[in-house]
């Protein structure tokens, strides 16, 4: 998500998929992250919209605020009139005005032309509850195809929904992750932990697949980085032991100019003194007896 | 490679008069049918010339991979090569974006590399579970005439701006549009290639991508999509032309998939394949290198009441130096002896290759 859409290709978008109740929290896990690599500009999208449906305005506005300023943040409030008893224009059942206001935010973000700006929408359910399937396939395949949006996801608890429209929202997008209770008979409030599939659609058509654990904590959410590590032939964690021993070794620079005299090993001394020696036969009298020489004393320049 | 054996039977025809040349890119087959090619010549060999002119080919996506553009994507660019018409309809807003990404003709080089001299191979014995590479040589005959039927493409090239701003080409959004709008363009489109008995002078090709796409309008009125579907195959069948209709099956009920896989003359599919997925690579060789499965269901058969039996219907696909698409049968890799797996792989596989039952 972080690095965005090519030239020419459609944005990529991510759908979290779950049917736990925790995955708000990962939803707010992702969406801080990704602010924070765009304040931070290791991102190609420069701002972001947050579509919010689900959640008031004030929750995204304390939630990515945290020090920073927010003038890379736009939301769209969808939250507090979704009808438009109140106010006509707050109506959300029409796709095509909510795709014209996202657009605009956006541009009003970031300015017009080249720069790119994510989009984050809170709840594809209640956009779902307001419009058929095919008028929500429509606006965000139409976000996706635009070009000033670098990467663009969304909610989706989905057992609320008949499979149907599911698989809809999962073929509209490259990266599905869908969250897992960790035991399905524990399926309480007090449960706590979880695991994250993720399912990449890469360029070159193969799917890569990954999972994590995930525990949820009172501060927040805790991705146990179990399976992100490429499965390589070599082993790439440390034990604790490793790690402690790692911990112990001098580097080689390290331990000079402490006052000691530099001992440099070169192979021809052993460490100790006097505790072992190497005895070499030469394998022939013949050898001339210059090979310990300097090579380059023959040189006549 | 697996090659659809033609068979002869004791009637011959009585053929009076010479049989009608074709216009380019049109090849005769058994049975009075004439072929068109699908852009990809290993595609051609397994169904036994190419697409028979009057079919509907019906292509059933992965929603996890694009393989079904490549698949189009050779379609349509042969077509345009050899100055066929062409109708594209796609639900995005502007198809002629796609018209960009069609490639271009392969350089010939090939060709040489391939020849062999064949008084050298009669000497040589073969063991048996080799000879299937061997058994391709011999339909190299007619080099020549390739390429005035099919091409190989080079994916990394785009087509020349030529073909694709011609006159031949017409596109159209499904998004917006209805199915009988959809339906109208369709027929006009063919009845420029009426079927008659004479010589056809040129044929042509319909290809519309992601039918049932969610963001068309009509994606949830099933009966009319079969309906279209239904009418476009009678379309078709009276006129010089293949049609290819790609679309998800998970988005359609299941019942519906079924009755859509019925409709098609030619039935194929394409699978995406996991990355580093240890126990296929294991499996298979060459696993590295694929891209995707592709399955072959059903092939057509308009002339005949002879089914055609494949000797693989699942094939890699792979793409050569990044360029190239080919299409290779599914080997088994070797097993050491220890262990003896079972041949109990999700694809089908050709080769005989035994299981480890050498212990020595």
């Amino acid at each position: 998500l972080r690095d965005g859409a090519l030239e020419g290709e459609l944005a990529p978008a991510l759908t979290i998929k779950d049917s736990v109740p925790f995955a708000l929290q990962v939803f707010s896990h992702v969406i801080s992250q990704l602010f924070s690599s765009i304040l931070a500009g290791k991102s190609q999208s420069r701002g972001l919209v947050v579509v919010s449906f689900s959640r008031s305005p004030s929750f995204y506005l304390d939630l990515l605020k945290k020090g920073t300023d927010v003038a890379s943040i736009q939301i769209l409030d969808c939250y507090s009139d979704p009808l438009g008893w109140k106010d006509q224009l707050r109506e959300v059942k029409h796709m095509d005005k909510l795709y014209n206001s996202i657009i605009e935010l956006g541009k009003g973000l970031v300015g017009g032309g080249k720069i790119r700006f994510s989009i984050a929408i809170d709840s594809a359910d209640e956009m779902l509850r307001h419009a058929p399937v095919s008028s929500v396939a429509r606006l965000l395949s139409n976000l996706r195809s635009h070009d000033q949006i670098s990467s663009i996801f969304w909610l989706l608890h989905s057992d609320l929904h008949e499979a149907r429209v599911t698989a809809v929202l999962e073929y509209l997008s490259s990266i599905v992750a869908s969250l897992e209770p960790e035991n399905f008979s524990l399926i309480k409030h007090n449960s706590k932990k979880g695991k994250f599939h993720v399912r990449f659609k890469k360029r070159n058509g193969r799917v890569r697949v990954m999972s994590e654990e995930v525990h949820i904590e009172q501060s927040g959410i805790n991705f146990i980085n179990q399976g992100l590590v490429p499965k390589v032939q070599f082993s790439l964690q440390l034990s604790e032991k490793e790690r402690i021993d790692k911990a112990n070794v001098v580097l080689p620079f390290e331990h000079q100019g402490n006052g000691k005299p530099i001992q440099i090993y070169d192979g021809r001394r052993s460490l100790v003194d006097g505790s072992g020696e190497i005895i070499y036969y030469r394998d022939s009298d013949d050898e001339m007896p210059d090979s310990d020489e300097d090579p380059d004393d023959d040189l006549d320049i | 490679m697996a090659a659809a054996k033609t068979r002869t039977s004791t009637f011959s025809r009585n053929l009076s008069t010479a049989p009608p040349s074709h216009g380019p890119g049109l090849k005769c087959g058994p049975n009075g049918t004439v072929f068109l090619s699908s852009g990809i010549p290993d595609l051609d060999k397994i169904l036994g010339g190419g697409f028979p002119l009057g079919s509907l080919v019906m292509v059933m996506e992965d929603a996890e991979a694009p393989h079904h553009m490549l698949l189009l994507r050779n379609f349509m660019a042969q077509g345009l090569v050899l100055g066929q018409h062409l109708l594209y309809s796609s639900p995005a807003r502007d198809p002629r974006g796609f018209l960009g990404t069609l490639p271009s003709p392969a350089a010939s080089k090939d060709d040489k590399s391939r020849e062999r001299d064949p008084d050298q191979e009669k000497g040589l014995r073969i063991a048996w579970q080799y000879k299937k590479y061997f058994g391709e040589n011999q339909l190299d005959g007619q080099r020549d005439g390739k390429h005035e039927y099919s091409n190989e493409f080079d994916l990394r090239k785009p087509l020349e701006r030529h073909f694709i701003n011609g006159p031949r080409i017409d596109c159209v959004s499904i998004q917006d549009s209805d199915l009988s709008t959809l339906r109208d363009r369709c027929a006009t489109f063919l009845s420029q290639f009426p079927r008659n008995d004479g010589s056809i002078s040129c044929a042509g090709r319909i290809a519309i991508q992601s039918f049932c796409a969610p963001q068309c309008a009509y994606s949830n009125m099933e009966w009319d999509m079969l309906s279209f579907i239904r009418s476009l195959k009678s379309m078709v069948r009276s006129s010089n032309s293949v049609a290819i209709v790609t679309f998800p099956p998970s988005l359609l009920s299941p019942s519906f998939c079924k009755r859509w896989q019925h409709m098609a003359d030619t039935l194929l599919s394409v699978k995406a394949i996991q990355d580093e997925d240890k126990e296929l690579a294991q499996l298979l060789t060459g696993y590295q290198d694929m891209v995707g499965f592709l399955n072959v269901h059903k092939v057509a058969r308009i002339n005949t009441q002879v089914p055609v039996i494949l000797e693989a219907t699942t094939f890699s696909i792979k793409l050569q130096k990044r360029r190239y698409l080919v299409l290779e049968c599914l080997n088994q890799a070797p097993v050491d002896g220890s262990s003896g797996t079972s041949y109990g792989t999700s694809g089908g596989c050709s080769s005989s290759s035994k299981t480890g039952n050498l212990d020595f």
